[in-house]
């Protein structure tokens, strides 16, 4: 029992950066321009936001550095795919490949070193540790019990305002959009941006608010499964939260078991996350042909096309 | 927004642009990687030194890249003969991981007569490798599952199945050193003397031979071609669309795992935790900077050996971190995409 | 500008003196060195229904694309309401009042009605939300008298209410030039009737309209003048009606004198082809089939009329094998094929042309050669397990470019630089070998010029004569009618009706097309 309280309470840390990049990616991907570079993306926002806390700078500020950074490489990404109109899939490899290797230069005299991370909010609030509710609400943190809100208002950004409208023609039917006035390319070029936010985001959140560490490689494939959870969510928003909890709770398990003491075989352990996402794949695309899925994702659109 | 009122799609770019634009992009990208390898410290003589002389015109030098070289061939083959089908293997090194598995395996364990162990290391390598790759493959023919993130995440839970064997039962008792015990001389490939090279260059040779021939010779070139560019069309003339795509990934996870058993039987004789590292990226430049074609594969792979040789120097003498050989395949590789515009598409100026 | 109201009395009166609607003069327009438009031109005046009348392939969407903004000329003059206009997206086009209907609608399928709408109106629109949109649509409806019924979703719509919103949409948008690219194609008679009307009706109401179509005999009732264009010129530049007659607008739109083909006799030999009870549920975007029966005689040519969208892709594909049906059988010669692969199917004889020559007949990126000689390769043929015989691929690639006379060609040339006509010899050179038994063309001669569509009526008529038999399909009753010893009309997923040709009345095939909403 204490056992299954203690995980409840570490879950929601681990599923949000999950989150904050799957959101990021259902923009991104909603518009047409298909994003696997995430991976890159998240470790420059966790490299970005270790080097300012230990640099001596505020964790608050250490995560919008995140965002920030990753918001950048974001820009070489969408200026090969949106402008260059580049293959999407070898362009996010290629973006990976920058992302990870520029964080291992970079990062090397920070790896290692330990720091603060942000409050909880039983710092903030002083909440009661006592009860069963107080023991799992004390641990969240500001970011992560603000991300149902977040939810919540790009799911109702995406269903009901124009712009969120016109967002979903871009990737839906490039062609209607551009015969109503649309800039694609900006669209697009803005989606990109947003998800490199919200990636870095994710990143930043992974190594300055759970680990408080940096280490080359520990976004070990987080990137990867966000992608995977956009698919699962059927680029649905309300979704993706589910999709991140299911993941943040196998994800959670193994620092869990570390922490009662119990002796299992921790490397094996460790492939339950990615094992739950290859079956979550495995179902989504079981139901025939993906539903929700952008017409135009990952497709060249060009006006003198024959349409 | 700049030019969506002008862009036309080229119908066939002659093979002059094409070649022009892969030139360009190459030489852009290579002269980005300088300039960050000279921001990084290194002075900018030592990048030619290290870059060209030391990696191709000195004996030992031109033995270690060709021993880098190695698996570099072996994994821009697997990643080109996917990609001739238009299937994205990213788990490259989780293959690779487990055919090293394979034959570590059959290395510490004695697994069957002396001189047949090499062999027998080779073969069961590729085998493991190939069956790695057959899960998303049949995931992708049966039910459409992306195979990018697939064969990805499979490559995760190798890496972990190598950690989970590496701190435990194959553990080097006298260190307890994540690191399994030296093979013994049976199940290595002989020194040829020459440096660090290894017989195991016979091997790569032949491959990569008999896979040019096959692509370039028989009809099964002929076959991945037409489904890699357009499979309705294959399958609707009656091309065997299934045993092609089947052959070729099954094909592309065996070189993987070949590729595996080439490092540690050749160069590391030992399971460690770095024999993988840095394979997959690697694969993916190579193939795509040669086209997917075996020979150009050959030369590209040299190319990259001299520069993971280099990389190393580097990073001994210059402090120089293993990520920027990562880097700078990135670097070329965006580079290359995005001057691959100009041979893509033509801009169509009015009056 | 575009405001000034203009009173109409009878056919194109105009105010004397007033500018054109739209003018184009000397455009010039090449795809990548290949010329679509030649100092093309075109003139509407307010208040006209204006006939842009073609072939396939003669440049009048390609001109009229021009002058919406979505192509960019390389060359000649615009202007709008007498000013000088050349609108560089379609954006600039409607906000000068110039609005068109594609021949692909422009709709987003899984939107409503309403949030299509939405998506066009401008930042500084006084309608910012679904509801509004709703509003103003069906006011917009009722005023022009279109039903639309703004709270449905786009996919659910028919054919013809989607063109309806288009329409609604263009106008909302404060189109006065209404441009309409193919609009009967997709209709049936009766709508087809009801939207000329309507068009006729927007015209005398101070609008003007232009109807690109290759089908002048539809629409001469309902136009004051047309425009006739042949390979990217105008051959006749805005001629009223009532001065021409049907034949010398044949004679223009063609170029040379039709070669009348005589009838041909029905002659019935042994059942090739017997399809039976073929049911496949349907998808996203078609009807699916319907318990299709029908049965092909070898030396005869069975021709399936019907406007597209009823089921024809799908029974083509399950014919190839691309697709299996869920209920049904497929046997030629005697052979049960219904589970059978392309390749088995091939094997027994039977051979595709496909609508969409380079989707699903030919691989662009390939040879010449390689695309000619791919069924062969296929089936083992030039060389064996371990070598291709690339020469002799040449070479057999080289004496079919001579026999077919395919223009523009060698065997090593990619074949992404053929025209269509040449690209649809190559697959008639492809498919009609001595192998064949039956052969599936569909829509054969869409988007070629006439000489290249007498050359593949004359190959399939060969072909037909040897013993083979040909299932036609297609949506151009003419060719239907030209080729076929019997005709069938294919509606929602099943054949409505089959007579020989020589039962074949205008009334009995108009009942039976009619038949579709």
């Amino acid at each position: 029992m204490d056992f299954l309280i203690g995980w409840l309470a570490i879950i929601p840390s681990y599923a949000t950066p999950l989150l904050l990049a799957s959101l990021g990616l259902i923009i991104c991907e909603r518009a047409g321009v298909l994003n696997l570079g995430a991976e890159g993306l998240m470790a420059v926002g966790a490299m970005t936001g270790a080097i300012i806390v230990l640099s001596g700078g505020n964790p608050w500020a250490a995560l919008g550095g995140g965002a920030i950074a990753a918001a950048a490489l974001a820009l070489l990404f969408s200026l090969a795919t949106v402008v260059k109109r580049a293959d999407h899939t070898l362009s996010g490899l290629a973006i990976v490949a920058i992302g990870l290797g520029v964080t291992g230069v970079l990062g090397r005299p920070y790896v290692q070193k330990t720091f603060r991370g942000i409050e909880t909010l039983g710092d903030l609030f002083g909440i009661d540790r006592g009860t069963v509710f107080g023991r799992i609400v004390a641990v969240q943190d500001p970011v992560t019990s603000a991300l149902p809100l977040i939810v919540f208002a790009l799911w109702w950004w995406l269903q009901k305002t124009r712009s969120g409208l016109r967002l979903t023609a871009v990737g839906e039917n490039p062609a209607a959009a551009d015969v109503a006035g649309i800039d694609i390319q900006l669209t697009q070029l803005a989606a990109v941006l947003a998800s490199g936010v919200l990636c870095g985001l994710a990143g930043a959140y992974l190594s300055v608010a759970t680990s408080h560490v940096w280490v080359e490689g520990m976004v070990a494939a987080r990137g990867w499964v966000a992608i995977a959870l956009v698919i699962f969510a059927r680029w649905n928003p309300a979704r993706a939260l589910l999709g991140a909890l299911l993941f943040g709770a196998a994800d959670a398990l193994v620092p869990r078991l570390q922490a009662i003491g119990a002796d299992f075989p921790v490397y094996l352990t460790m492939t339950a996350p990615y094992i739950l996402t290859l079956g979550v794949l495995v179902l989504s695309s079981l139901r025939g042909k993906t539903s929700g899925e952008p017409g135009f994702l990952g497709l060249v659109y060009l006006r003198q096309d024959k349409h | 927004m700049f030019d969506a009122a002008f862009l036309v799609r080229r119908q066939a770019p002659g093979p002059l642009l094409s070649g022009a634009c892969y030139a360009g992009g190459l030489f852009v990208g290579l002269a980005i990687s300088a300039i960050l390898l000279v921001q990084a410290g290194v002075p900018a003589d030592a990048l030619v030194d290290e870059f060209l002389v030391a990696t191709f015109l000195t004996s030992d030098g031109l033995s270690q890249t060709l021993t880098a070289a190695l698996p570099l061939v072996l994994v821009g083959l697997a990643s080109a003969v996917a990609m001739r089908v238009r299937f994205w293997n990213i788990g490259i090194e989780g293959q690779l991981w487990l055919g090293a598995v394979a034959a570590t395996w059959v290395a510490l364990g004695g697994i069957g007569p002396e001189p047949l162990r090499l062999p027998l290391m080779l073969v069961l390598g590729a085998v493991v490798g190939a069956a790695w790759i057959a899960l998303p493959l049949w995931l992708k023919l049966k039910w459409g599952v992306n195979e990018v993130i697939s064969t990805l995440l499979l490559g995760s839970i190798a890496f972990l199945l190598v950690q989970h064997l590496l701190f435990g039962v194959w553990r080097d008792p006298a260190t307890n050193f994540p690191v399994t015990a030296a093979f013994p001389e049976a199940s290595r490939f002989a020194a040829t003397g020459w440096g660090q090279l290894h017989y195991g260059f016979l091997l790569v040779g032949a491959v990569t031979a008999a896979l040019w021939y096959l692509l370039d010779y028989t009809r099964v070139g002929f076959y991945a071609d037409a489904v890699g560019h357009n499979i309705k069309t294959a399958r609707a003339a009656g091309l065997p669309v299934g045993a092609t795509v089947t052959g070729l990934v099954l094909l592309s996870g065996a070189l993987s795992g070949l590729a595996g058993v080439t490092i540690i039987a050749g160069t590391e004789h030992r399971l460690s935790q770095v024999v993988g590292n840095g394979y997959l990226f690697s694969a993916i430049v190579v193939a795509y900077v040669a086209r997917a074609k075996p020979v150009w594969v050959l030369v590209v792979a040299l190319a990259l050996g001299a520069v993971f040789t280099a990389g190393n120097v580097l990073k001994v003498f210059y402090s120089i971190s293993e990520g920027m050989i990562v880097l700078v395949q990135g670097t070329v590789l965006i580079s290359i995409l995005m001057a691959q515009f100009f041979s893509t598409y033509a801009l169509s100026r009015p009056s | 500008m575009i405001d000034t109201a203009h009173q109409l009395g009878g056919r194109g009166t105009l105010f004397p003196g007033a500018p054109p609607a739209l003018d184009l003069r000397g455009i010039d327009k090449a795809f990548d060195g290949k010329p679509a438009l030649v100092d093309a031109s075109f003139r509407l005046e307010w208040g006209e229904v204006h006939a842009i009348v073609g072939e396939n392939g003669a440049g009048k969407s390609t001109l009229m694309n021009v002058a919406a903004g979505v192509y960019a000329a390389d060359g000649g003059e615009q202007t709008i309401d007498g000013e000088a206009r050349s609108p560089r997206s379609p954006m600039e086009a409607t906000a000068a009042g110039l609005g068109m209907v594609h021949q692909h609608f422009r709709l987003v399928q899984s939107f409503t009605v309403s949030e299509n709408i939405l998506l066009s109106l401008g930042r500084d629109s006084k309608i910012r939300t679904p509801a509004q949109a709703a509003a103003a649509i069906a006011a917009k409806a009722a005023e022009v008298g279109l039903p639309v019924d703004p709270a449905r979703v786009v996919a659910d719509l028919s054919t013809a209410e989607r063109q309806r919103v288009e329409i609604v949409r263009v106008l909302l948008l404060g189109a006065r030039i209404l441009i309409l690219d193919e609009p009967t194609a997709v209709l049936s008679e009766d709508e087809a009737k009801m939207l000329l009307s309507f068009v006729r009706r927007l015209a005398r109401q101070g609008h003007a309209v232009v109807l690109i179509t290759h089908k002048f005999r539809e629409v001469a009732g309902f136009c004051d003048r047309i425009t006739i264009m042949r390979h990217g010129k105008t051959v006749m530049a805005g001629a009223p009606v009532a001065d021409i007659d049907e034949g010398e607008v044949a004679r223009l739109m063609v170029g040379e004198a039709l070669a009348v083909s005589e009838r041909p006799l029905s002659r019935p030999g042994a059942v090739n082809l017997s399809v039976s009870g073929l049911t496949q549920k349907p998808d996203r975007f078609g009807q699916g089939l319907n318990a299709l029966n029908f049965e092909l005689h070898a030396g005869e040519v069975l021709g399936i009329a019907g406007v597209g969208g009823n089921g024809q892709e799908e029974l083509v594909a399950c014919l190839t094998g691309l697709s299996r049906q869920d209920q049904g059988s497929i046997r030629l010669g005697g052979r049960d094929l219904s589970r059978a692969s392309p390749h088995d199917r091939r094997k027994a004889g039977l051979r595709i042309i496909p609508s969409d020559r380079f989707e699903a007949g030919l691989v662009r990126e390939l040879s010449i050669a390689e695309n000619l000689a791919l069924t062969q390769v296929a089936k083992g043929d030039f060389g064996g397990p371990f070598f291709l015989d690339r020469k002799g691929m040449r070479h057999a690639a080289a004496a079919a470019i001579l026999s077919f006379d395919i223009r523009g060609a060698s065997p090593e040339r990619s074949a992404a630089l053929l025209s269509g006509g040449n690209a649809q010899k190559v697959l008639l050179a492809r498919e009609l070998d001595a192998g064949m038994k039956v052969l599936v063309a569909h829509s054969p001669s869409r988007g070629l010029d006439m000489k290249a569509t007498l050359f593949v009526r004359n190959a399939i008529k060969q072909a037909v004569e040897g013993g083979a038999a040909c299932l036609l399909i297609s949506e151009d009753l003419n060719e239907v009618l030209s080729l076929s010893h019997r005709v069938a009309v294919m509606n929602r997923g099943s054949i409505a009706g089959c007579r020989a040709i020589g039962d074949v009345t205008p009334e009995w095939i108009g009942a039976l097309l009619a038949g579709h909403v």
